[in-house]
């Protein structure tokens, strides 16, 4: 479903955000992407959905071969790819179900399958009663859920997630987490970033490391691991071979 | 449907959170577009006056002071029974004095100089087309006719009088480019100041896979409605001046020319097509040119 040969990625001639990254996720995987802030998982997700090009190797995601895509194609690949974000991506002046719907109608979905598509998604979520409410009266953990509610509306083959609970506490972290499992049990393949070390080990799901924007770890059944360490939020990487 | 209540929606609501910026983009293409329409409106009423002028005047044939009373005659028979010519008058060397010396009078050093033996005798001829072609032809005839000394068509004055609407039309079409220019500028100001006030609406638009042309299409529309309006404002602006000048023209004694100065309701009908097509057209560049500035993928 999803593939990486050797992929580089530069940033401006500088950064080396991606560097010989080779890896193959098969569909209906749930795949969790560690690594300290700055180690590339949100280029290898930006890579994915075509918000960035590779600066050498090849990306195939879907059966495409993203570097051949033309760009009139990349928003016909974005219909396969759910994504959710740390910071929800919600728009402020729509109710929860304006939200939804607004994923269908800009791609030009007819006004019945939006009628029955969006109750029904927002059911799946949990959020069948809350669909008049505005993002900002709604918690964390619910705006989430509508930003997940958003994403997998069109049932997309892939769902990526960039640190869907950096803002969330430990227990809704956990609901949250149970959601996107829910979903991958339907068949669709998850990607999820994650600092959540809690979340990780729970699961005991395949896990990828990442390490200076090099793959450091691929493990089936892994745990979040040292390598994967970084005091979030203070901007400080560990050095190579000393562990905080 | 779904789409057509979707970028009516869009295009309404972005047009009521910028309504000042919109307000001066309607305007200047208003006057723009305007200025369009009166330079094509002075082509044709000029156009329209210099026909009718060039067909009504007389054409003057002036004779030799010399002339042989037979050959006066003779081409006075010619003139008056000639197919292409409708009436004739003769004109005196004693008229033509009086009335030199009507129009002389406060230059009575000047008049002195003038004898009325010197003054050509002339026929004024009124012919029967008002094509200016034929009367040059006609013209051109007389003139190798014996004892005609000069043969003397408006043509000048009417090529005068062309000229100056000419370069009247320059200038006002001049003016409508740069307006025009102004307003593109305008509209694809408030068009990108429409897409910043939406950029979190095209950044989700972006991530659940919109298309380009799906995104573009409601800031498209709304440009293209900024044109449409200042275009049939600029119409309407130019109807109305339309309507005073010819009443300007109709009541005054002096510019007596002027008061052929007129446009057809054909003429006028092709003025507001083009004028509001004009303003459309501007609406459409100044927004495409900012869609697709800042709307790439």
């Amino acid at each position: 479903m999803i593939r990486f040969d050797n992929v580089t990625k530069i940033y401006k001639g500088e950064t080396r955000a991606v560097n010989g990254v080779t890896l193959n996720i098969e569909k209906g995987e749930f795949v969790f992407l560690v690594g300290p802030s700055g180690s590339g998982k949100s280029t290898m997700l930006r890579l994915m959905t075509c918000e960035e090009k590779v600066t050498a190797g090849d990306v195939h995601v879907a059966g495409k071969d993203l570097s051949k895509l033309n760009s009139w194609r990349v928003p016909y690949l974005r219909r396969n790819i759910g994504s959710v974000f740390q910071d929800f991506k919600l728009l402020p002046n729509k109710t929860v179900y304006q939200n939804v719907a607004f994923a269908l109608e800009v791609i030009g979905r007819p006004e019945n399958v939006i009628r029955t598509q969006v109750p029904a998604i927002l059911e799946l979520v949990g959020l069948e009663d809350k669909h008049r409410r505005f993002p900002d009266e709604l918690s964390g953990g619910e705006q989430q859920r509508v930003s997940i509610a958003r994403a997998f509306v069109n049932r997309p083959l892939i769902l990526l997630a960039d640190e869907p609970t950096g803002n969330l506490d430990p227990d809704t972290s956990e609901e949250l987490t149970s959601l996107l499992d829910r979903i991958n049990r339907t068949g669709t393949t998850v990607v999820m970033a994650t600092h959540d070390r809690t979340i990780v080990d729970r699961m005991r799901r395949r896990v990828i490391a990442l390490r200076h924007g090099e793959l450091v770890r691929d493990e089936q059944r892994g745990a979040y691991g040292s390598e994967a360490d970084s005091p979030e939020g203070l901007g400080v990487h560990p050095v190579d071979g000393a562990s905080p | 449907m779904s789409r057509i209540r979707y970028f009516a929606r869009e295009t309404w609501t972005n047009i009521r959170r910028n309504l000042t910026l919109t307000f001066a983009a309607i305007l200047t293409v208003a006057v723009g577009v305007m200025l369009v329409g009166m330079g094509l409106m002075a082509g044709y009423a000029s156009g329209n006056a210099l026909d009718r002028w060039e067909g009504g005047v007389q054409f003057e044939v002036f004779l030799n002071p010399q002339i042989d009373p037979s050959q006066l005659d003779a081409l006075g028979i010619e003139l008056q029974t000639h197919p292409e010519i409708d009436r004739i008058e003769f004109f005196s060397a004693e008229e033509a004095y009086a009335l030199v010396s009507q129009q002389m009078a406060d230059q009575p050093e000047l008049l002195a100089q003038v004898s009325p033996e010197a003054l050509p005798a002339s026929y004024r001829v009124v012919p029967r087309s008002v094509e200016a072609e034929l009367i040059e032809s006609l013209a051109a005839q007389f003139r190798q006719r014996p004892g005609v000394m000069s043969v003397q068509t408006g043509r000048e004055e009417v090529d005068a009088i062309r000229t100056w609407f000419t370069s009247f039309q320059g200038i006002v079409l001049l003016l409508s480019i740069v307006l025009s220019g102004a307003s593109v500028m305008l509209i694809f100001n408030s068009i990108r100041v429409a897409m910043f006030a939406r950029r979190r609406e095209i950044e989700v638009m972006k991530l659940v896979g919109a298309t380009n042309s799906f995104i573009r299409f409601p800031f498209m529309l709304e440009g293209m409605l900024h044109g449409l309006i200042g275009g049939i404002i600029g119409a309407i602006a130019a109807g109305a001046l339309r309507g005073h000048v010819e009443g300007l023209f109709s009541r005054s004694d002096i510019l007596a020319f002027f008061r052929s100065f007129v446009v057809t309701s054909d003429q006028f009908t092709t003025v507001v097509i083009v004028t509001v097509i004009a303003g459309v057209l501007v609406g459409m560049i100044g927004s495409a040119f900012a869609a697709s500035r800042f709307l790439d993928v």
